[in-house]
């Protein structure tokens, strides 16, 4: 148990702790506050993993901008945003997936993960955008179409005196 | 030298004048009305055809060959090899000969005093053009039946008078009766057809395959003066394939001449107009099947078994017919009893082996038969009814319609010196002659000699209901009037042919038409006795006849009389019609039952099983498609849950087992 | 276990992330919850990309890894922006944002 593990440890815990409390509590505003912490908490296990520019990334994509597009989301859509939802109904069904999948997942980590690896390497920001603009260019292109059309469509859902 | 013999290719014009008068008057139809709907067309037709086909018979009156025009069809050469190694051939042209120059006489003849008869006869009815068209078509199809110069044509026009027949009984389509009487003709003749198309293929069979090379089938079925020696001789004359062929053509002569067990559907076919009836029914198509036994006989041969068979029926049916005639209140029906039971006296000469004798009669009797339909048809046409027992007396107002009836009678019945004495007397005495050559001829020949006298007794019942006594019985009939002269000319020339038709063997000339028949050469004075016997027995019909209903007199059989049952057997004719029509029933109800069962529980089971099966699976398919978005995850996520399951436990478990 | 930092660790991580992420779409009615849920476990397979990128044995591999991470974080914010476009319209068109309410496509 060095300090990488204990770190790892809380970080787990709060990451699932976070997720758990951003799909539980009552009001949807403190959701996305859950889910805001969710994300830092992700970030900061990215940085744990030496992936600093994917960290920095989270950061700003996911803490930054999707929380305040999930506010927005919220805003717009009631009168009052502190308000809080009738208890949705948890089917058994639903649950029982879910607990399927953690143990069916915990099976496969069994299974196929437990092996120790040899260590963390870190890697600069700028292999990584060598790589990224190199050999996964198409892709990015791919990725860069993907959210203009994603643009275009939302601006076309959302557009005033549609029918 | 230009001889007669020049007409003899031109043969085919017979039949062509009236196909031209049928597509004309058949085109035409109701803008023929300034033409009697046709009618004089089809005269005039039926009359150059007339010209044509008596010059034909007077020229081979003198010059008695066999000309043969024709043109190949299909040909296939003899290859030595394989299914038909003498090759095959099929034609058609025409033939005139000295059989088919006598039936030209006939067809020609009486086709066209029916025509010219009808001009008056139908003139009051409906559907004119059509009626025209139709017998203009028979008597193409007649004319060329007569004429084919092989077995296939032969049967092709066959079918042609066949389908004639059928649209002429049902010419009075409107009425039920007359309706069903054309499908039951059209059926039972069917047949005799089916028996006589399996016929022509065992011959074809038999001659393609195994006869000499060059033979018959290789020559296109053509009938060949002279081949039957050479045919029955090469084949041995009596393999088994070739009596059941015979046996087949039987058939097909016994659907068309309705002889027993296929006679049911000619006293239906009385529904017609009577012109047709006198025609078609008594005349000429009925008489086919006679001429196919004689031409059968003639040219290919029968066996001796087939000959049995032929006499069987023909003089079975001579007798069972007569029977019938002897109650019916119908005055067609009577005539067309009668024409039954002269066509089994023809095909019984042909079975034992006289077919020129069965040809005579057939000659005598379309002239006399086909009279007493007109002079019966005169009278009703005068009178509004077939009904015998309400006529009567009509002697006084048409008298000459009840001259030529009485003519028709007396040949009818075989009295001294009328037409149907001497054929009938030549049918007699012909097999008489044979009696020896086989035990069972002999009760056959006592039927024939039976029917004499019943002939002469129904014959002049019908003569004596009709004409004598003073008013008719039933007193609300419309006076009776004489029919017009365009009626009356046809009956008195037939009346003439009825008279002396009989003697025209006697003329040289006219004998090379019926070699071998008529009066024998040297006659003895066990010809003159049976000749008396027969004329005793007809004299003593019409005398019984005279006895019962002559004057006007009506005799009721007492009820409780033994006699009733038999007499009400007679009317309901045997039963035959009754249990045909049973066995028709039962045969096809059955079958359309079962076919119901098939198609509502089996066919239709499995269809709408399917749909049902089909229609819950999309029921419970449609309660998937919820259209919550949340539902649509849950089986997004199950699938991963299989997917994780495979992984997990079916990879291993198959990697383990099959290795990787 | 000694080693919490090792491949079974963020597995077990990841796929329980994942399995919260289900959870939530599974039973969430609200639709900017779903949208929360969807981020929870797209997160969780993020979150594998990076690490296994981390104990990659070669630097190519572990670039792959982030590099992919990186399109798939790109990919999920489009989604978002689209999806809140979404809720936008389906609040416009029945006043609620109650997935479960709108079955248009139901047959």
């Amino acid at each position: 148990m060095n300090l990488v593990d204990i770190a790892f440890l809380l970080l787990a815990a709060a990451a699932v702790g976070t997720a758990l409390l951003a799909l539980l509590v009552r009001e949807l505003v403190h959701t996305i506050l859950w889910v805001a912490g969710f994300f830092v908490v992700l970030a900061a296990l990215y940085f744990l993993a030496e992936a600093t520019f994917l960290g920095v990334l989270q950061l700003g994509v996911y803490a930054g901008a999707v929380t305040i597009l999930l506010l927005f989301g919220v805003m717009v859509t009631r009168r009052s945003i502190f308000r809080r939802d009738a208890a949705t109904g948890i089917g058994p069904t639903s649950v029982a997936l879910a607990a399927l999948v953690v143990l069916l997942l915990g099976a496969v980590a069994w299974r196929f993960g437990g092996t120790g690896a040899a260590g963390v390497t870190a890697y600069a920001p700028a292999q990584l955008s060598q790589a990224l603009f190199g050999t996964y260019g198409p892709w990015l292109l791919l990725v860069g179409l993907a959210m203009l059309a994603a643009l275009a469509g939302a601006i076309y859902l959302v557009r005033e005196g549609r029918e | 030298m230009v001889g007669w013999s020049v007409l003899f290719p031109y043969a085919y014009l017979v039949p062509l004048l009236m196909v031209g008068s049928f597509v004309v008057v058949g085109l035409g139809g109701t803008r023929l009305r300034r033409f009697a709907g046709g009618g004089w067309i089809a005269v005039a037709a039926a009359g150059a055809s007339m010209v044509l086909g008596v010059l034909l018979g007077v020229a081979e009156m003198l010059d008695p060959t066999y000309t043969d025009t024709h043109v190949v069809w299909l040909s296939l050469p003899a290859t030595g090899t394989g299914t038909f190694p003498n090759g095959f051939e099929l034609v058609m042209g025409t033939l005139v000969d000295p059989l088919s120059g006598l039936m030209l006489l006939v067809v020609t003849i009486v086709g066209f005093l029916v025509l010219v008869y009808s001009l008056g006869y139908m003139a009051h009815e409906k559907g004119l053009p059509r009626y025209f068209a139709e017998l203009s078509l028979f008597l193409a199809a007649m004319n060329g039946l007569v004429l084919a110069d092989n077995l296939f044509e032969f049967f092709v026009f066959w079918e042609l008078v066949g389908v004639c027949s059928y649209f002429l009984i049902g010419f009075f389509y409107e009425k039920p009766s007359a309706a069903s009487a054309a499908k039951e003709a059209f059926l039972v003749t069917r047949v005799g057809d089916v028996m006589f198309l399996l016929g022509v293929f065992l011959y074809f069979y038999v001659y393609a395959t195994s006869g000499p090379a060059g033979g018959w089938a290789a020559h296109g079925f053509l009938f060949v003066q002279g081949s039957s020696p050479f045919l029955a001789g090469v084949m041995g004359g009596s393999t088994p394939l070739l009596t059941v062929a015979g046996l087949m053509i039987l058939g097909g002569a016994a659907g068309k001449s309705a002889q027993f067990p296929l006679h049911v559907w000619l006293p239906d076919a009385m529904e017609g107009p009577t012109t047709v009836s006198a025609l078609i029914h008594a005349a000429t198509m009925v008489a086919a099947g006679v001429y196919l036994l004689a031409v059968t006989s003639l040219f290919l041969g029968f066996t001796a078994t087939d000959d049995l068979a032929i006499v069987a029926i023909g003089g079975f049916t001579t007798f069972f017919a007569a029977t019938m005639a002897l109650v019916q209140p119908d005055i067609k029906r009577v005539i067309a009893y009668s024409t039954i039971s002269q066509l089994g006296y023809m095909v019984l000469a042909v079975g034992a082996g006289f077919a020129m004798v069965g040809m005579y009669h057939l000659f005598t009797h379309a002239f006399f038969k086909a009279l007493l339909f007109l002079a019966a048809g005169a009278v009703i046409h005068a009178v509004g009814t077939q009904d015998l027992f309400k006529m009567g007396g009509l002697r006084r107002t048409m008298r000459i319609t009840s001259g030529v009836f009485l003519v028709g009678a007396l040949s009818l019945s075989g009295i001294f010196p009328f037409a149907g004495f001497w054929s009938k007397d030549d049918v007699l005495s012909s097999l008489f002659g044979e009696l020896g050559s086989h035990p069972l001829y002999w009760p056959f020949y006592l039927l024939a000699l039976a029917t004499v006298f019943l002939t002469g007794y129904y014959i002049f019942r019908v003569w004596f209901l009709t004409f004598s006594g003073e008013n008719p019985r039933d007193r609300s009939l419309p006076a009776a009037h004489e029919a017009p002269g365009v009626m009356l000319v046809p009956m008195i020339v037939l009346a003439i042919f009825a008279t002396v038709g009989g003697l025209f063997p006697f003329v040289p000339a006219f004998a090379h038409l019926l070699p071998g028949a008529g009066i024998p050469p040297s006659y003895t004075a066990t010809d003159l006795a049976l000749s008396a016997l027969s004329v005793g027995l007809a004299a003593g019909g019409i005398l019984t006849a005279w006895a019962f209903w002559g004057n006007g007199r009506v005799f009721e059989l007492p009820a409780g009389s033994a006699a009733q049952p038999v007499r009400r057997l007679l009317l309901k004719r045997y039963y035959f019609k009754a249990g045909y029509d049973a066995l028709g029933l039962t045969g096809v109800y059955t079958f359309a039952r079962l076919c119901d069962f098939v198609d509502r529980y089996i066919i239709d089971g499995v269809v709408h099983g399917l749909e049902r099966s089909f229609g819950g699976l999309s029921e419970r398919g449609r309660r998937i498609q919820s259209g919550v978005v949340l539902d649509y995850a849950s089986y997004v996520v199950a699938g991963v849950v299989v997917l994780l399951l495979f992984l997990l436990v079916v990879g291993p478990y198959l990697v383990a087992t099959w290795g990787s | 276990m000694t080693d919490a930092f090792t491949t079974a660790g963020f597995l077990a991580l990841s796929g329980a992330l994942l399995a919260l992420g289900l959870f939530g779409i599974l039973t969430r009615r609200n639709f900017i919850l779903l949208l929360v849920s969807i981020e929870i476990a797209v997160n969780a397979a993020v979150l594998n990309f990076v690490y296994f990128a981390a104990f990659a044995p070669t630097t190519a591999e572990a670039l792959n890894g982030q590099s992919a991470a990186i399109v798939i974080v790109a990919l999920a914010a489009t989604e978002i922006a689209v999806g809140l476009a979404i809720v936008l319209g389906l609040n416009r068109l029945r006043g609620s944002i109650d997935v479960t309410g709108a079955t248009d496509l139901r047959l």
